[in-house]
């Protein structure tokens, strides 16, 4: 039987790692739970919030309990680590791996760069801008247009996030640089649909993550976390609206 | 005919841009490009039916999130990486844009009626995924108002 301690600073860094690259409350809990009860320990229980991670559980070696809290910080979209960590936990808890080497894995999903090289991710966004502005104006000569746009606000996030501490700020900056562009390709007559380019140039920047996870957190009984995710979906969304219209605000009154 | 083909081919290309964006790995973006494209086949032939907007939004992100959970379970994987994805073609960007630019431009009823219509779109996608999802937790949940079992 291992120690108390590391049991504990293993499923900790699990969880940390999932909350971190945005899986969904409910898998959290039931992945450090499982994990927890694979070693032998008893009485697992697990809380998650958006921001904190809390755990507790019986250790049946020394007879005591064990609780940890950890604050998370940053917050990313990489679904590949969490996907990742999800593997590892289910090798865990079926016994394919020890604690040792679990341990030596999640060290490695933590220090691995991002699954694709940003600038593959900046051309993502411009083929997905262009490609989303067809679906809605259905105009192919106003798809490069978009296409330009999306590249452009996915860097100008890129860039804002470097230098600015609060998220929603640099969502906004982002969209207002972004349809600013827009606008001016719009006023030298390239455009003929505003609406599909202006779409098309903010659409990189949709909350997903926090929307979908909102929403299943909610149903899955995690109200607190659900709510907590909901108010950062809804005050993104806001965000980048409000880069859009003072961007309009400039040009149409 | 071939407008549709090409909506349903440049449908494909954006899901799996989103999918990119969004981190998930090369070997599962395909997946969610087809649930993409299922998901705005049927939110764009609904209403060709007569159906509103919003109910074949519903219906679409059912089949999104259904068809998600599916694959889910068949390569054990997070939900998410085939949902995400999968609902991205249903976002009412249009219609968010036109409230935007009535409020800018102080047209404020038309600005209210596009809003509600975009709010009333967001929670028909929001519906779908819980119907699929609460389809798939049969016999799963937690205890609910009453105490029956004892």
């Amino acid at each position: 039987m291992e120690k108390a301690d590391d049991i504990m600073a293993m499923c900790l860094h699990a969880g940390q790692l999932m909350l971190r690259y945005g899986s969904e409350t409910f898998r959290i809990e039931d992945t450090m739970r499982r994990m927890g009860r694979a070693a032998g320990m008893e009485q697992v229980n697990t809380f998650v919030t958006t921001t904190a991670i809390f755990l507790s559980f019986k250790s049946p070696v020394d007879q005591r309990d064990h609780i940890q809290m950890l604050r998370i910080e940053e917050r990313y979209q990489d679904l590949s680590k969490v996907t990742s960590v999800n593997q590892l936990s289910r090798e865990y808890v079926s016994g394919l791996l020890t604690s040792r080497e679990v341990k030596k894995q999640l060290k490695e999903i933590e220090e691995a760069p991002m699954n694709y090289p940003v600038w593959f991710i900046y051309l993502a966004s411009g083929i997905g801008g262009g490609a989303f502005s067809y679906l809605i104006g259905s105009s192919v000569m106003d798809m490069l247009p978009a296409a330009l746009g999306g590249l452009v606000t996915a860097i100008a996030l890129v860039r804002y996030q470097m230098r600015l501490k609060v998220k929603f700020f640099s969502e906004f900056l982002a969209s207002f640089t972004g349809a600013l562009l827009a606008m001016l390709m719009v006023q030298m007559g390239l455009v003929m649909n505003t609406n599909q380019v202006i779409i098309g140039t903010i659409i990189p920047l949709v909350p997903g993550v926090p929307l979908t996870n909102a929403v299943r957190d909610l149903m899955s009984g995690d109200l607190v976390a659900g709510v907590a995710r909901g108010a950062e979906a809804a005050v993104s969304s806001m965000s980048i609206a409000g880069g859009v219209a003072v961007a309009l605000t400039i040009f149409f009154v | 005919m071939a407008m549709f083909a090409l909506e349903l081919g440049l449908c494909f290309v954006a899901t799996i841009a989103f999918a990119i964006i969004f981190n998930i790995p090369l070997r599962l973006v395909w997946w969610g490009g087809f649930i993409g494209v299922g998901t705005w086949a049927i939110y764009s032939l609904m209403p060709v039916l007569g159906l509103s907007l919003v109910f074949a939004a519903a219906v679409a992100a059912f089949f999104a999130s259904f068809v998600s959970q599916w694959f889910a379970r068949f390569m054990k994987v997070p939900v998410t990486t085939f949902s995400l994805p999968g609902i991205i073609p249903l976002i009412p960007g249009s219609r968010a844009y036109e409230t935007m630019l009535a409020f800018v431009q102080e047209r404020y009823l038309y600005g209210l009626e596009q809003g509600v219509e975009t709010v009333l779109q967001a929670i028909a996608i929001a519906a779908g995924l819980v119907f699929a999802f609460s389809v798939f937790s049969v016999g799963k949940g937690v205890g609910q108002r009453y105490e029956t079992h004892r």
